[in-house]
This record gives structure tokens, C-alpha cells and sequence, in this order.
């Protein structure tokens, strides 16, 4: 362990801006929206205040953000944004642009709801709606882990040469108050070299970027994507551990809580998370073998990892709190898809619950568990009430 | 850290592509001829020696008209500019003042006295010229230029024809003809004058102590008005006359003059009879518009106060004494005739009135006479027989000039001298290639005016009437160097480069390469759009389809 | 006459494919080869992209980046933000951007671009519609004009981006025209100069959607601007007008006869298509004016 930490009490959001602020961005071009502004205006203050370094661009939309940030990504800055729901949607034709780019931007999400109506609840629509855009994606819980996230997510990016995302929820995780161990400049400094793009746009190589293809050229693009964003998980170990060395602080592409010998596993991402902990800690004292397994990374989905993990469980109950009309909770179907044709599949159920900010108590999540156990899977996602 | 792959970055140049395929019709540099070089009867490369005098290179400029005509200060005076007719300007608002450009041009010359380098004689052959008028000494002229041994034979004691006993000074002033005969004298010509060569057998003789001959001796007897005796002494001579004034020697007549003709010659009498004092009519054939002289001519000699009785002739003369003569005219039909100098007439019945006047002078025109001229000659012809390259019946004997030619123009004779020293030359030396054929004439469509001045033409200053009636001073007084470089900026240079680079600049596709003097069309890469000659000023890129 | 004067520095190469004799391949051979190689260009879908050359060519030596047909402004901005972050401030950032990308979906990031006075220069090669799609109405399409959405001729007039531009108080927007390339080239070396936004409108006669000859677009820029259908003029910081080509030394007929969208119409729409330029012509000899006064009363 090297380098020294400073305990402070933040916000989600403000854990953002300060990882932010310690991976020392060049270009931030930023948009401000409902719940996201606590890292816009904290990383302003940073600007202002001389402690972030970068070019701050203010544009009329997420739109206009997003296409700074791949060019100025590409130009071979270190870029940093974030955004939310509608913000995350008007980018989305860039988005696609982005990864397709190659652009090792890192953005953060708060997720929220996605209009119409107009609400500000948390939400995971916004960002599983990405999920084929190319993006690499994880989902943290807390304030901590956004931070520490925010971080790694650099060293991921721009490794693999593609674009990563990461979504805490609103208010939950995003305006939530925790004690959250900073790291020193100097111990992320040496987590994270400076950023060097290995082609970019530059007069003296005089390379275009992005002109069209013929179908055949297309083809090869999209496979060596698929090519970049699977080795995410290699990448990630290797982030993941320095990372550890430097903080003792370490975390999962999945991360499984009290799963030995688990009858019942509840599968969900995000704040959920938390709750579903403290319904497992109480199912356990209830003597029910339950266990909680967090899917820390959407994108690549990881479904070797989810096999193996869940091999031999008898019951998988998947908690959405996201929703894919038509199909249902998004994390439902994809974990469906990953686990099909295993020899010792598990009973797969899969529930919507708390679409839309509904509040979802531990009770509950032990309810339902006890409601599910040993129930038929429906094939279908079914409503929480 | 991950190598970005290729497929997303350009690693190679458009330049692959060959977009020359798309094209079905190709630039071409064409050298074209413009209109004004076509009717020019020396094709003197008027459009380059224009674009000269915009460089403000006088002395390229006067090389290049050099190159084709020796006299530029005479011909830029009196040439009839046959140029000036169909030059494309004339479209867009009125024609080059391209003889007064000419007239500036010589006169700089002569001021600034540049000669042309005598040439070493390179030649074995020797070569004849007979008759020192525009045509021999033109001839003479090229030939001494290229290294061949000439002789010039003249009649009378001065050089210059009718350049000098005909066309008065207050139109050529003897010191311009002097200098630019001169300056051809300079480079070597042996003058032999006081030789008369006057006839086929003499002309024979000649032939054995010279390679080849030129003849040029003009058209030297005057043509006579039926139903005039010439043996009065009120008759007087047209030659005659302006011979003896161009000499300076004043003849005996009358106040009232009466001349009869329309041409250069009738003009110049009855302006220089004006000049002397004289109360002068012209009774012409032809109705004052179709008069055969040139139009200043006569305008100026309306300004001089020269009555004009058109389309009417006389028929016969009384003599009344010391009071004059009484002149019975009748009026005419006049109708042209297909070819030059041919035409009918027909007199109008009841339409007969008289003249009063002291002196007749008849200037109807000049002819050859045939019958000194033998075989040269035949009875289907008014002049001398000569093929296509001016050779005439006799081996190695040329002619030209209105000796053989009814186009009796300074200029015309001028061309004919230039391009029979050219067949003399291929004759002698049959080794000698012929200048290649100019292309398609530039037509007026082919001229992008965007890129030309809006000018409009300038006109030359003249002298005063009353200083002009008071002596034989010039008309002429030229342009200045502001008229001319006006002028010249006017010129659209038809068909001649003017490296304005246009076409280079103008490529979308950058098919076109500039080389040291000129440009060439990549055909790698030329789509054939045409937008290259659509922007050229000059017409000088022609797009030629591609099969 | 007037000769040209840049220099061709081999910037822009041969090879590319626009459509035979088209002026926006040679207005982006003088935009290049004036700015030189130190820079860098943003192309949204357009004709613009498509000259600049398919994978794995391009036609311009300086690096160019294909964007989003929105996004012209927003990328250059990221572009520009990146050169200074890594100290190369120097490094001139060019749009070549059509007019539905400049004119419609990209005037938004543009707008705030120019606001933020991102330190760009933008060309909007202005072909009055959408031609990468087969020719189809803009807001830059003019009065009359037929476009594949407009097949019987557009009922509102064309969108004047130049004032809107001027009202931002943008430190320079000018229009140019390839057949006038002295005044052109001498826009693009000035507009290079200023830090801040620059806009230049590049009027392009597109061959096929105006139904123009190959050889004749730069005859009907030349006639677009002596009719001033299409003025040659700049505004500096919003407020100094000048005109750079004074006359208008001819009726719009000519200019309308050389372009087969036109053919349909009538006498009448002629005179209000006239009437519609001489009103814009008087508007701007007028700001001139005024521009002028203010410009003497301040000094
Ligand atoms: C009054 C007048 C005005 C004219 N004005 C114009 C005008 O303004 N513009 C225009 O273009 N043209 C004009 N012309 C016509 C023009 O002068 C002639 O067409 C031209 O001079 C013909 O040139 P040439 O060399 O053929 O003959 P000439 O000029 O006639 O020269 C022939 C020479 O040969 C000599 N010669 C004659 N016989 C012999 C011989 N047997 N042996 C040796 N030498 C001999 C003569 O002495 C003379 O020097 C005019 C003609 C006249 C008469
Ligand atoms: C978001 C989006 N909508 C539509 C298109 C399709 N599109 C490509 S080019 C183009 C027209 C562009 O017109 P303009 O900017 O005037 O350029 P031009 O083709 O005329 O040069 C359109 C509509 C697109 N690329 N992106
Ligand atoms: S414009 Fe010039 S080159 Fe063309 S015909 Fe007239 S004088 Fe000759
Ligand atoms: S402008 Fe260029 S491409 Fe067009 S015809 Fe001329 S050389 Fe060929
Ligand atoms: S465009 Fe200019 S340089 Fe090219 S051929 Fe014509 S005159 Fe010569
Ligand atoms: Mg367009």
C-alpha cells in the first residue's frame, strides 16, 4: 500500500468530481441536468479554483458535450463528462460515435428516469438503453466506489481504446452523504500515467478519421470492438489490482455476498445492492440460504464469470429496477441469455421492482424471496407491487 | 496499451484513384489562331505582340511584329487593317484599334532607333529582288534575315514604290518610310538602283547570275477613263501628279479640280490637291458608301472640305478656253461584282448634268503591263501568273505584290513578299519545313469577358483642320502610351496563352500541371468537366471529345 | 484581369470524388492550401465528406475528422480544446460542413459555438440543400428553388445565416465565391488570423441538384454575386459591415437561366425573386452605411 488517503464526507456526485478532479481530464466538456449537476458545479469550483487543469467546455447540450469529448479525445486528451437520463439519450446517436471512434472518454451517469412523464427517481432505463452502443459499463453503489470507479475507469479506457461508463442511481448513491476515503494526488498520479494516444488527430501524421467504409472494412470494425471491449475483463484485473496494492480497496467485475451454499441467489446491480445485503444478512439469520451476487459490469456482460458463479444454484431471482417494455427488466433477460444451455441451469425469476424510484425495503426483497424460492419461473419479468 | 486498428485512420492518398476514367472529352492547348492573325495579310501574331505592349515590352512587342512585317510605323499608318474587321472585341463592344497599336509600336522603334542584327551571310545562293516597293523589300528583307545574299533592283533612284510616289506625307511622312527602309538597307541588302529589268528576257538573263528572282515592280501604268484624251493639258496624271508632290515639285494647274475614281488613290489627289489650295471634286462610279477607299480616307476628306459626286460618270468634256472646262456627267446604277474591282453599271436616262473645272485628274487605278511580261503572263489574267508558291512560269522566277496580285494593299504586298522569300527558301533549299498549319480560328463564344478590361476603344488624336489644310504635316498623331496600354488591355488575345495560370488555378481536380512555359493536363485525373477552357480568357483550351 | 493569387501547396490532392467540375472540391482546395498544414479539419456528412475521401484515402494532406451531421461545431470546439490543452493553440481547427449541416441540424451546436467564441473557422459550403441525400430543401434553399422535397419550388425564402451569425457578434463571418478567389483567398487568410469564431459561407452552384453544366459553376457563382442574389460581404464583431464586391451590375434572369430548378418559373415569380434581392440589397448597402456612421462616430 503507498500513498496516503483523506477521509471526507461527500456525496456520490461530489465522489465523482473528486475522482474526476484526481485523473486529471484535459478536455471536460459538460452539460448540466437533474441529478447530474453536483459533479458539473463541483468540478467548476475544482476549475475555478485552479485545482482542475482542464479545458472546461460549456455547450448548449449533451449532444454538443458528447461530440467535444470524442474529438477532443481523439485530438489525444484525457476526457471526462457526465450526464443523465435525457442528457444520456441526446447523446445517444454519439455514444455509438464514441466507441466507434475508439475514444477512451469516461463519463459518469447518474441514473434516472426516463421521460415522459418527467421524473427525477432512480432508475437504470437510461443507461441499459446504451447498452449497445459500444460503451463499457459499470454500476456502482456508493460514493466510494464511484470514486474509486471513476478512477479505474481511465486506466480501463485507455487500455482496451474504448469508452467507459459509469452510473450510480439518483439521490440514492448520487446526493447520499458517506465518509469516502480521497486518494492523495500523488498515489493516483502513479495509478494512472498520462494519457497517449497511439493515433489521434494530428497535423504532423495528417490521418483522417472516420470516413466511410466499404461493408467488408465495417465488418472488421466491429470485430476487432468485440475484440477491445472483451479483453475489459483482463484489463480490469489488471487496474483492479494495482489499484488494490495502492488503496486496499478492491472490487469485482461481479461481486457475491454469502453465496456458499445458497439455495437462492438475488442477482441485481446498483443501489440495490445495499438493500438486497441487509435482506440477505436477514434471511441468513432466518436460516435461509440466500445469497447476493452484484453485477458490477454490464458491458462486456459477464457471462463466464455469471456460469461459474451461479453453477449449481438451484434459484435466481433477478431485481430490475429497469425497464424494457416488451421484454421486461433488462438484467433478467441478458442473465437469461448468459446462463442458457448450462448443464445445472438455475430456476430464473425475474422481477421488476422499484421501476420508477419505488422505494424497495429489505422487507420486501425477503418476501419476495420467500415468495419465489420455490415457484415455477415465469418466463416473463414480473411486476413488484 | 491497445493498438487502434487501421480500418478507422487513412493511410493513403486519393491520388489512387484515377479519376480520368469519368472523362469523356480532354483540354487542349490549342494554338489557335484568333481572327484578326487570320485576316492580317502578313498573319502578323497580332494577339502576342499586343499582350507585349500590356507587359509594356516595346521592344518584344516591335521583335514580334518585325518577325512578319518590316514596316510596323508605316503599316500601323496607312495598312487598310483588314485585322481590325472580324476581331472578336468587336462582340462585346467595338474592334482593337490594332493598327494604331502598330502605328505606337513602330514609332517607339524608330525613336529609340533599335535596329535588327545584320545577319552573316550563311548561304551560297544569291538571290534577286526586283522592284523596291513594300513587296521586294519585304522580301529582300527576310531573306538578308536568314542568311541569303540579296540584290534589290529598282527603276527609280529612291527605295519605297508607291509607298514613296504614291501615298503622300501628311499620311506617311517621309522620315518614317526612310527609317524603316533603312533599317532593312542596314542588314545588308545590296541596292542597285537606276535598273530597269524590263521584260521576260531580261528577267532570264538575270536568272543566270541568280539563284532565284522576286519580282515586285508593281502595277505601273494607270488605268484610262474612256472617252478623256489624255494628250489635253488639263489632263493630268494621278501618278504623275502625287510623284511630283511627294517629290516636292510643284506642277502647273488650275483652282478647280475635278478627279475622277474612289479609291486610295483618288483620295490622296484630291487631298493633296485641298493642301495646295485647290477647290476639288471627286466623281466616282461607285455611290459615296461604297466607295473602295478606306473610310477615314474619305471621312477625312470630307473634313477637307472634298466635294463627292457619287454613282455617276462623265461622258465627255468641253474645253472652253481660259474659262475652264465643262464636264457632261451622267448618273449610274452601280452594281459589285463577285470579285474585287469587278462590277456593272448602267446610266440612268435623263439624268445628265454638268461640272465646272480647270484640271481632270483620273485616278482610277493602276494595271500591269502584260505585254513586256511574256509567258509570265496570259490574256485570262490582268496580272502576272504564279501558283500557290508565288513561283511563275519561269523556273525559280517569283512574283508578287500588285504586280500579281489585285489586292493592292502596302500590307497585302508586305505578306506576299514574307511568304515568297519563305518559297524561295523551299525552293533552294528543299530540305526546309514548312511553318505548321494554326488550328480552328477562336471564335467570340470561345472568349471568357469576364476576365477583360470594359475599356471602351480609343481613338488616336488628329491633327487640326486648319493645320492639316495648311501643309502636308501628319493626320495621324498616334495614341498615347495611356491609349495604348488601354488598348492593348483590351485585346482578348484570342487563342494566345496569356499564362494567366486560370486554367490551373480553376481545376477541381488538379489535373493540370504548370510547366515552365505552358501546362499540361494530367489525363490520370482530368474528369473532363471543361471548366478550365469554360475560364480561360483566351479561348485557348479547346475540349475535344474522347471516343 | 485579375489573377489568383495562392499558392498551391499540394494540400488537396487529385483523385477525390466530386462530381465532374464541381466548385466545392476547388473552394476546398483553396481553403487548404491557404491555411497550410498546421491544422486540423471537422466534416459532417456532406459533399464535403465525400471529397475528402473514402477509407483508406483522403484527398486532404491535414487530418481530417468525420463527424456527426449535427455536430460540426461541438467536434471542432473538442478538437480546438484538446490542441491548447496539449499547448498547440497555433493549430488552426476548420469546419467543412454543408448547409443543412450548418443552416438545420447542426445550427445549435453552431450557435453555441459561436457564443463560447470557440476559437474555429467554419466553412459552410452553402449548395442550398441537401444534396448528400439526392437534393432535398435546406433552410438555406432559396425562394422558388425545386429540390427533391420541394418539387414545386420552395414557398419560403432562404434563411439569412450571415445577420443571424452577426446578431451572436461573432468576431467575423464572410461570404465568398470561388470565382472570386482573390477576395476568397484574402477572407480565409484574415478569418485564419482572428481568434475567436469565424464563419465563411462558400457559395456552391451544386451541378446536379441546381441542374447547372459541369463547366459553368463558376460562371453562375459570378452571376449570383454581380445580381447579389448572392453579396460578397463581411461583418466584423457583429457590427462593421463591409461590402466586398459593390456592384450589382445585373437582374437576377441570367443567374436563374443558367439552373434547370428554376425552369418552372413564370414572369411573375421571376419579378418576386427580384424583388425579394433587390429588398436584401438594399438592407445591406443600408447596415453598410450604418455601419460606417457608427464606426466614424466612435473613432
Ligand atoms: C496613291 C496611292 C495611295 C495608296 N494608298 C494606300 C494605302 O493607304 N494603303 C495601302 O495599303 N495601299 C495603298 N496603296 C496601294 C499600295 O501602295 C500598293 O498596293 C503597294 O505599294 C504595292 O507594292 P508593290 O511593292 O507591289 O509595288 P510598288 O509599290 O508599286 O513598287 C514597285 C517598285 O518597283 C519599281 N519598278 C517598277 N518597274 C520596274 C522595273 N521594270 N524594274 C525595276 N524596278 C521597277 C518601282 O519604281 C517601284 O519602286 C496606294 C496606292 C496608290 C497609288
Ligand atoms: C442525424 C442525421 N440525419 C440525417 C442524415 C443524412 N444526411 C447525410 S448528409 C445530409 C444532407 C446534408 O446536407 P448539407 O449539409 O447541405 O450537405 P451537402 O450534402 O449538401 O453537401 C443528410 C440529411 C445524417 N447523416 N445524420
Ligand atoms: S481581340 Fe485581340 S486577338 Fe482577338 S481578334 Fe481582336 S485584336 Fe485579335
Ligand atoms: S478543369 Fe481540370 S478536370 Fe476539368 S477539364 Fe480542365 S483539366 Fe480536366
Ligand atoms: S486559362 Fe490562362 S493560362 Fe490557361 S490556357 Fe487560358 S490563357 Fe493560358
Ligand atoms: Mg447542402
Amino acid at each position: 500500500m503507498s500513498g496516503e488517503s483523506t477521509r471526507m464526507l461527500l456525496s456520490g456526485n461530489h465522489a465523482v468530481a473528486w475522482g474526476a478532479r484526481l485523473a486529471r481530464p484535459d478536455v471536460i466538456p459538460v452539460y448540466p441536468i437533474t441529478p447530474q449537476t453536483p459533479i458539473l458545479e463541483k468540478i467548476t469550483d475544482f476549475h475555478a479554483a485552479g485545482e482542475v487543469q482542464a479545458e472546461m467546455l460549456t455547450p448548449e447540450s449533451e449532444h454538443s458535450a458528447m461530440s467535444a469529448c470524442i474529438t477532443a479525445s481523439i485530438s489525444g486528451s484525457r476526457v471526462f463528462t457526465a450526464t443523465s437520463s435525457q442528457g444520456l439519450l441526446l447523446m445517444h446517436e454519439l455514444l455509438h460515435y464514441a466507441a466507434g471512434a475508439r475514444a477512451p472518454i469516461v463519463m459518469f451517469n447518474v441514473n434516472r428516469t426516463v421521460a415522459s412523464p418527467w421524473a427525477f427517481w432512480p432508475d437504470q432505463t437510461d443507461s441499459l438503453a446504451q447498452r449497445d452502443t459500444g460503451w463499457v459499463q459499470f454500476y456502482s453503489e456508493s460514493a466510494q466506489e464511484s470514486i474509486d470507479s471513476v478512477i479505474q475507469a481511465f486506466h480501463i479506457a485507455e487500455t482496451i481504446g474504448l469508452p467507459v461508463m459509469i452510473s450510480h442511481e439518483a439521490f440514492y448513491v448520487s446526493h447520499a452523504m458517506e465518509p469516502v476515503e480521497v486518494p492523495s494526488q500523488a498515489l493516483v498520479d502513479d495509478f494512472l500515467p498520462t494519457y497517449k494516444a497511439t493515433h489521434k488527430l494530428d497535423p504532423l501524421i495528417g490521418q483522417s478519421f472516420g470516413s466511410p467504409v466499404d461493408a467488408a472494412t465495417y465488418n472488421r470494425t466491429r470485430r476487432e470492438m468485440d475484440v477491445a471491449i472483451n479483453s475489459t475483463y483482463e484489463a480490469f484485473e489488471a487496474a483492479n489490482s494495482t489499484w488494490q496494492q495502492l488503496t486496499g480497496r478492491g472490487y469485482g467485475i461481479i461481486e457475491q455476498y454469502r453465496t456458499d451454499g445458497a439455495d437462492v441467489v438475488v442477482v441485481t446491480m446498483g443501489s440495490m445492492c445495499g438493500t438486497a445485503r441487509d435482506a440477505v444478512d436477514n434471511l441468513r439469520d432466518q436460516g435461509q440460504a440466500v445469497g447476493l451476487l452484484k453485477v458490477r459490469l454490464f458491458r462486456p456482460f459477464p457471462y463466464r464469470q455469471l456460469r461459474e458463479a451461479l453453477s449449481g444454484v438451484p434459484c435466481v431471482i433477478v431485481l430490475d429496477r429497469n425497464f424494457s417494455p416488451g421484454m421486461g427488466g433488462i438484467l433478467h433477460q441478458e442473465l437469461k441469455a448468459a446462463l442458457s444451455g448450462m448443464d445445472d441451469m438455475p430456476k430464473i425469476h425475474g422481477l421488476l421492482a422499484g421501476v420508477g424510484g419505488v422505494n424497495v425495503v429489505p422487507e420486501k426483497i425477503e418476501e419476495l424471496v420467500k415468495q419465489y424460492t420455490d415457484a415455477e419461473p415465469n418466463i416473463a419479468s414480473l411486476w413488484v407491487e | 496499451m491497445n493498438e487502434v486498428p487501421s480500418p478507422l485512420w487513412t493511410n493513403s492518398s486519393t491520388a489512387v484513384n484515377k479519376t480520368g476514367t469519368w472523362r469523356s472529352a480532354l483540354p487542349n492547348y490549342q494554338d489557335s489562331p484568333s481572327p484578326c492573325h487570320n485576316a492580317c495579310p502578313v498573319n502578323g501574331d497580332i494577339a502576342t505582340w499586343i499582350q507585349e505592349i500590356k507587359a509594356k515590352d516595346y521592344y518584344g512587342a516591335w521583335l514580334t511584329l518585325m518577325d512578319n512585317n518590316p514596316f510596323p510605323a508605316i503599316a500601323g499608318r496607312i495598312c487598310h487593317h483588314p485585322c481590325e474587321n472580324p476581331c472578336n472585341r468587336k462582340y462585346q463592344d467595338e474592334s482593337i484599334a490594332i493598327c494604331s497599336l502598330e502605328h505606337f509600336v513602330g514609332d517607339i522603334a524608330l525613336d529609340k532607333k533599335w535596329e535588327i542584327p545584320a545577319a552573316d551571310i550563311t548561304h551560297e545562293e544569291k538571290i534577286a529582288v526586283i522592284g523596291a516597293g513594300p513587296s521586294g523589300l519585304s522580301a529582300a528583307y527576310q531573306l538578308r534575315r536568314r542568311g541569303y545574299a540579296v540584290t534589290l533592283m529598282e527603276a527609280g533612284d529612291q527605295l519605297g514604290g508607291l509607298m514613296r510616289y504614291g501615298i503622300p506625307s501628311y499620311r506617311l511622312a517621309k522620315d518614317v518610310l526612310d527609317g524603316e527602309v533603312q533599317r532593312i538597307v542596314n542588314l545588308g541588302v545590296e541596292v542597285r538602283t537606276g535598273v530597269e529589268i524590263a521584260d521576260a528576257t531580261a528577267v532570264k538573263e538575270l536568272r543566270e547570275e541568280f539563284d532565284a528572282v522576286y519580282l515586285a515592280i508593281g502595277a505601273s501604268r494607270s488605268k484610262r477613263v474612256p472617252n478623256l484624251d489624255y494628250e489635253q493639258s488639263w489632263v493630268i496624271d494621278s501618278a504623275k501628279f502625287l510623284a511630283a508632290t511627294n517629290r516636292g515639285d510643284a506642277m502647273e494647274f488650275g483652282d478647280s479640280i475635278l478627279v475622277i475614281g474612289g479609291g486610295s488613290a483618288a483620295m490622296d489627289v484630291a487631298r493633296t490637291a485641298r493642301r495646295l489650295g485647290k477647290d476639288v471634286t471627286v466623281l466616282s462610279l461607285e455611290p459615296e458608301e461604297l466607295l473602295p477607299a478606306q473610310r477615314e480616307e474619305v471621312e477625312e476628306a470630307q473634313e477637307e472640305s472634298v466635294h463627292f459626286i457619287g454613282g455617276a460618270m462623265l461622258q465627255s468634256v468641253n474645253s472652253n478656253g481660259s474659262n475652264g472646262l465643262e464636264l457632261n456627267c451622267i448618273k449610274v446604277e452601280f452594281e459589285q461584282g463577285a470579285a474585287r474591282g469587278q462590277f456593272t453599271i448602267k446610266p440612268v436616262e435623263g439624268s445628265e448634268f454638268t461640272l465646272n473645272a480647270d484640271t481632270i485628274v483620273p485616278a482610277i487605278g493602276q494595271e500591269v503591263e502584260l505585254d513586256r511580261w511574256g509567258e509570265l503572263s496570259s490574256d485570262s489574267s490582268p496580272i502576272i501568273n504564279t501558283d500557290s508558291l508565288h513561283h511563275t512560269a519561269i523556273d525559280g522566277v517569283f512574283a508578287g505584290g500588285d504586280f500579281a496580285s489585285l489586292d493592292r494593299f502596302v500590307t497585302q504586298a508586305v505578306g506576299m513578299g514574307k511568304r515568297a522569300a519563305q518559297d524561295i527558301i523551299g525552293y533552294l533549299d528543299a530540305g526546309q519545313k514548312k511553318q505548321a498549319e494554326k488550328g480552328q480560328e477562336v471564335p467570340f463564344k470561345s472568349i471568357n469577358v469576364h476576365y477583360h478590361s470594359e475599356a471602351k476603344r480609343q481613338i488616336q488624336d488628329v491633327a487640326e483642320l486648319d493645320e492639316r489644310l495648311k501643309s502636308f504635316m501628319e493626320v495621324q498623331r498616334g495614341l498615347t502610351i495611356e491609349q495604348a496600354l488601354t488598348e492593348a488591355d483590351r485585346c482578348f488575345s484570342c487563342g494566345n496563352c496569356i499564362f494567366c495560370d486560370n486554367c490551373f488555378y480553376y481545376c477541381p481536380d488538379m489535373a493540370i500541371t504548370k510547366l515552365e512555359k505552358g501546362y499540361q493536363v494530367k489525363t490520370d485525373y482530368c474528369k473532363g468537366c471543361g471548366l478550365c477552357a469554360a475560364e480561360c480568357p483566351t479561348g485557348t483550351i479547346i475540349m475535344r471529345e474522347e471516343l | 484581369m485579375n489573377y489568383i493569387e495562392y499558392k498551391d501547396l499540394d494540400l488537396f490532392s487529385a483523385g477525390h470524388v466530386a462530381c465532374s467540375g464541381c466548385i466545392e472540391s476547388l473552394s476546398i482546395r483553396i481553403i487548404v492550401n491557404t491555411i497550410g498544414s498546421d491544422a486540423v479539419a471537422v466534416v459532417p456528412p456532406s459533399c464535403g465528406a465525400v471529397i475528402c475521401g473514402g477509407y483508406p484515402n483522403s484527398s486532404v494532406s491535414i487530418p481530417a475528422f468525420h463527424t456527426t451531421l449535427e455536430s460540426a461545431a461541438a467536434s471542432a470546439s473538442g478538437v480546438k480544446r484538446s490542441l491548447v490543452a496539449q499547448g498547440k493553440p497555433d493549430t488552426t481547427v476548420i469546419c467543412l460542413a454543408g448547409d443543412g449541416g450548418t443552416y438545420d441540424i447542426g445550427f445549435q451546436a453552431l450557435s453555441s459555438a459561436v457564443e463560447r467564441n470557440e476559437d474555429i473557422l467554419y466553412i459552410c459550403f452553402d449548395n442550398e440543400g441537401y444534396m448528400n441525400t439526392g437534393g432535398q430543401k435546406s433552410s438555406s434553399t432559396p425562394l422558388q428553388a425545386v429540390t427533391g422535397s420541394t418539387p414545386a419550388g420552395k414557398i419560403s425564402p432562404k434563411k439569412n445565416l450571415v445577420e443571424i451569425l452577426a446578431a451572436h457578434n461573432i468576431p467575423y463571418v464572410a461570404t465568398v465565391s470561388a470565382a472570386h478567389s482573390e477576395d476568397f483567398v484574402a477572407k480565409v487568410k484574415k478569418a485564419k488570423e482572428i481568434r475567436g469564431t469565424k464563419v465563411i459561407v462558400v457559395l456552391i452552384p451544386c451541378l446536379a441538384g441546381w441542374g447547372v453544366a459541369d463547366n459553368a459553376g463558376i460562371k453562375v457563382s459570378r452571376l449570383a454575386v454581380e445580381s447579389a442574389v448572392f453579396p460578397l460581404y463581411e461583418v466584423e464583431d457583429g457590427i462593421k459591415y463591409t461590402l466586398n464586391h459593390t456592384g450589382k451590375t445585373r437582374t437576377v434572369d441570367a443567374y436563374l437561366a443558367e439552373q434547370k430548378r428554376y425552369r418552372h418559373l413564370t414572369e411573375e415569380t421571376v419579378a418576386e425573386i427580384q424583388a425579394g434581392v433587390d429588398r436584401e440589397w438594399k438592407r445591406l448597402k443600408m447596415k453598410t452605411r450604418i455601419s460606417q456612421e457608427l464606426q466614424a462616430a466612435e473613432d
